[in-house]
C-alpha cells in the first residue's frame, strides 16, 4: 500500500492524563518521511509516552495519532514499525540468535544474519543473553528492532548507559538508515546526541516547547550551546500546577 | 559484628513490608483463613455417610439392629427398599445400603451367624470403613439386648464392593485427585511467574508494539505450556499407575484428557492472575489464594457431600472439584464418557478453559490499552 502523505507521523493535539498527572498536555509535531527526529527532554518530561502514543500502545484521552498515514492504534502499520525500548527487552534465557529469529518470525522477515552483522553481533550470536554486556544487549535490542526493515524506527533512549564509542557506532547506523529512507524517532535527554538529529522537540511538562534544528534552537535562545538554549527555553515556559516534578 | 548494621538490616525489612500491604495482608491474614477453612470442614460439616438400611427379615433381631443404625451418629441411615437404595447407591447418593434378609433372626438362632449384606458404593475408603464400622457396633448392640443364650453368634457379614474393594487405600482415593492438583498447580505457578516475566523484563510491551494480536499471545503461550504440561502430566500418570500401582478401572486416555483439560485451564489462569501482580514474589502470593482453598474445598481430603452446606456452594464453582471428581470417576469407578456425571466434570472443566482463554486475552488488553 502506498500513502501519499509526506510525514510519516502526525501527532495531532494529543491529550494522555493518568491520575492527576498530565503526561501528554496537547502535543502536536510532525515528522517527515526520512527524517531523524529527536525528543529531548528531561526525566519524567512525557517521552516515552509519546513514544508509547505513536505505537498505539496507549490511547491518548484526546487528540489523534497518525503513522505512515494510518490513524493509530492499527495492527497493520506495525508491521512496519520497529521499536526499540528504554531498557533492552529481551528474553534473557535465549541466545541473541534466538531472540532475533523470534522477532523475525513474528514480522514473517528473514534477514537474521544480515541484521546481526549490521549491529556487530554475528561473531556472538550464539552468546546467551543474560550473559552479554550492557552495550551489546542494546545492539542486540536493535538487532530484533530492524529485523523487520521497518520504515519507521521508534528509539527511547537507546543510548542509555552505552559508552562513547559505542554510541558514536550506533549514531553512524541510524544515520545511514536514515540516509536509506528509514524514519527515526529518537528519545534522548543528552545533549550532544540531540545535535546528530536533523530536527528536535524540546519537550517538558508533557507540551512541546519549542521544535527545529540544534542551529535554530540555538539561535532562538541566542546562546551558543544546546543545553543552555534547553534550559532558557525550559525557563520561559510556565511550570504547571499539581506535584510534577 | 555491629549491632547498628544488623538493626539496620532490620528495620529496612519491616519498612519494606510496611510498604507493601497484599504481602502483610497476606502474612496475617492467610493463615487464620486457611486454619478457619480446615476447622470447618473437619469439625463443622456433617462427615456421617448416608446409608440406606433395608430390613427384610421378619424376627426381631432385625428390626433391633435397624432401630440401632437409624439412630447412629456414625452414618446418617434411612429406611428404604431394595430397588432404591441400589438406585441411589450407583447415583451417588448413597454411600452404602445394608440389607437384612428374611432369615436373619433365623440364621443367628440356628447357624450362630449374623449376616447381614452391606453394599458399599466403595470409591471412598474412610466412608467405607465408618459404615462397616457402624453396622459392626449396631448388631453387638443389638446381641446384647436379646436374651440369647451360649456363645453369642457370630458377626459374619457379607460386604460387596461397587466400586474398589476392601484393597483401595487412602493412596488410591487421594493419588486420583492429587494428579489432577499436581498438574494444576505447578501449570499454574510456572505460567503465572513466566507471563509475569514477559511483563517485567519488558518484552510484553516490545510484542505489544508488533503485529501480534491478544489472541495469539494467549494461544501460543497456551500451546506452548500445554506441550509441557502433556509431557508433565503424561509422567505424573505413567508413575502413579506403575510405580505407585495407584489403582486404576478406567481408561487411561481419559485420566489424561481431565489432567490435560485441567492444565489448560492452569494456563490460562496463570496468564489471567498475573495480571493482578507487579512482582514475581506477589505472583508466588497468589498460590495460598488461589490453590489452597482449591485443595481444601475441591474434595480432594473431604469429600464435598460432607462440608457445610455454605462451603459446598463455593465448591461446586471451584473447576478443581469437578477435575478431582472426574478422575475419581475414571480411576476408582471405571466412567467412560458415556457417564453423564463425568460428561458433567469434564464439561465444567472444559467450560472453565474457555472462559479463562477469553479472561486471559481480556485483561491483556485492558492492561496494555
Amino acid at each position: 500500500m502506498i500513502e501519499t502523505t509526506q510525514n510519516a507521523v502526525d501527532v495531532q493535539g494529543v491529550v494522555k492524563t493518568f491520575g492527576r498527572l498530565r503526561a501528554l498536555d496537547g502535543i502536536t509535531l510532525s515528522v517527515r518521511r526520512g527524517e531523524i527526529y529527536g525528543l529531548l527532554g528531561p526525566n519524567g518530561s512525557g517521552k516515552t509516552t509519546l513514544i508509547r502514543a505513536i505505537v498505539g500502545l496507549l490511547r491518548p484521552d484526546s487528540g489523534t495519532v497518525t503513522v505512515l498515514g494510518r490513524p493509530m492504534p492499527e495492527l497493520a502499520v506495525l508491521s512496519r514499525i520497529g521499536y526499540m525500548t528504554q531498557a533492552a527487552a529481551l528474553y534473557p534465557d535465549l541466545s541473541v540468535e534466538e531472540n532475533v529469529r523470534f522477532f523475525a518470525a513474528i514480522y514473517g522477515a528473514g534477514r537474521v544474519d544480515e541484521v546481526l552483522r549490521f549491529v556487530n553481533l554475528y561473531d556472538r550470536r550464539q552468546s546467551i543473553v543474560s550473559t552479554l554486556s550492557g552495550g551489546m544487549r542494546t545492539r542486540a535490542s536493535m538487532a530484533c528492532a530492524l529485523v523487520h526493515q521497518p520504515e519507521l524506527l521508534l528509539l527511547d533512549e537507546p543510548t542509555v548507559g552505552v559508552d562513547p564509542q559505542l554510541r558514536a557506532q550506533l549514531w553512524n547506523r541510524f544515520q545511514q538508515m536514515a540516509a536509506n529512507g528509514t524514519t527515526i524517532i529518537v528519545s534522548s535527554h543528552v545533549m550532544d546526541e540531540a545535535e546528530r538529529t536533523q530536527r528536535l522537540g524540546l519537550i517538558l511538562f508533557g507540551k512541546l516547547l519549542a521544535e527545529g534544528s540544534a542551529d535554530d534552537l540555538r539561535r532562538r535562545a541566542g546562546v551558543d550551546r544546546l543545553e543552555d538554549a534547553f534550559l532558557k527555553l525550559a525557563a520561559q515556559s510556565p511550570r504547571p500546577g499539581g506535584d510534577e516534578t | 559484628m555491629s549491632p547498628r548494621r544488623v538493626r539496620a538490616i532490620t528495620t529496612r525489612i519491616l519498612s519494606q513490608f510496611r510498604h507493601d500491604r497484599r504481602t502483610l495482608a497476606l502474612l496475617f491474614v492467610a493463615p487464620l483463613l486457611i486454619l478457619t477453612l480446615l476447622d470447618l470442614l473437619l469439625r463443622g460439616g456433617s462427615s456421617q455417610p448416608a446409608v440406606g438400611v433395608v430390613n427384610l427379615d421378619g424376627g426381631p433381631l432385625g428390626s433391633t439392629i435397624a432401630a440401632r443404625l437409624l439412630s447412629s451418629t456414625l452414618v446418617s441411615a434411612s429406611a428404604t427398599d431394595r430397588a432404591t437404595a441400589e438406585k441411589e447407591l450407583h447415583d451417588g447418593s448413597l454411600t452404602a445400603y445394608i440389607l437384612l434378609p428374611a432369615d436373619f433372626t433365623d440364621r443367628a438362632l440356628s447357624q450362630h451367624e449374623l449376616r447381614p449384606e452391606i453394599h458399599l458404593e466403595g470409591s471412598q475408603p474412610g466412608l467405607s470403613q465408618q459404615v462397616l464400622q457402624a453396622v459392626s457396633q449396631a448388631t453387638l448392640a443389638a446381641i446384647a439386648a436379646l436374651p440369647i443364650q451360649g456363645a453369642p453368634p457370630r458377626f459374619n457379614p457379607m460386604v460387596s464392593y461397587l466400586y474398589g474393594g476392601p484393597n483401595l487405600d487412602t493412596l488410591d482415593y487421594l493419588g486420583a485427585a492429587l494428579i489432577g492438583l499436581v498438574v494444576f498447580f505447578l501449570v499454574f505457578v510456572v505460567t503465572c511467574v513466566s507471563f509475569l516475566r514477559e511483563r517485567t523484563q519488558g518484552t510484553l510491551e516490545r510484542l505489544m508494539a508488533t503485529p501480534l494480536r491478544r489472541t495469539e499471545i494467549v494461544l501460543g503461550y497456551m500451546i506452548g505450556f500445554t506441550v509441557l504440561a502433556l509431557i508433565q502430566s503424561a509422567e505424573v500418570l505413567l508413575f502413579s499407575l506403575y510405580v505407585l500401582k495407584l489403582y486404576n478401572a478406567g481408561n487411561v486416555w481419559l485420566i489424561f484428557l481431565v489432567a490435560i483439560l485441567m492444565a489448560i485451564a492452569a494456563v490460562n489462569l496463570g496468564i489471567f492472575v498475573s495480571m493482578f501482580a507487579r512482582t514475581e514474589f506477589q505472583a508466588v502470593q497468589f498460590i495460598p489464594l488461589v490453590i489452597v482453598p482449591q485443595f481444601l474445598l475441591s474434595g480432594i481430603l473431604v469429600p464435598v457431600s460432607s462440608e457445610p452446606g455454605w462451603m459446598q456452594a463455593i465448591s461446586r464453582v471451584l473447576p478443581l472439584t469437578y477435575a478431582v471428581d472426574g478422575l475419581r470417576s475414571v480411576m476408582i469407578r471405571g466412567a467412560d464418557l458415556s457417564w453423564p456425571a463425568l460428561q458433567r466434570d469434564t464439561g465444567v472443566v472444559f467450560g472453565f478453559c474457555v472462559l479463562m482463554v477469553v479472561l486471559a486475552s481480556l485483561t491483556l488488553r485492558r492492561r496494555v490499552a
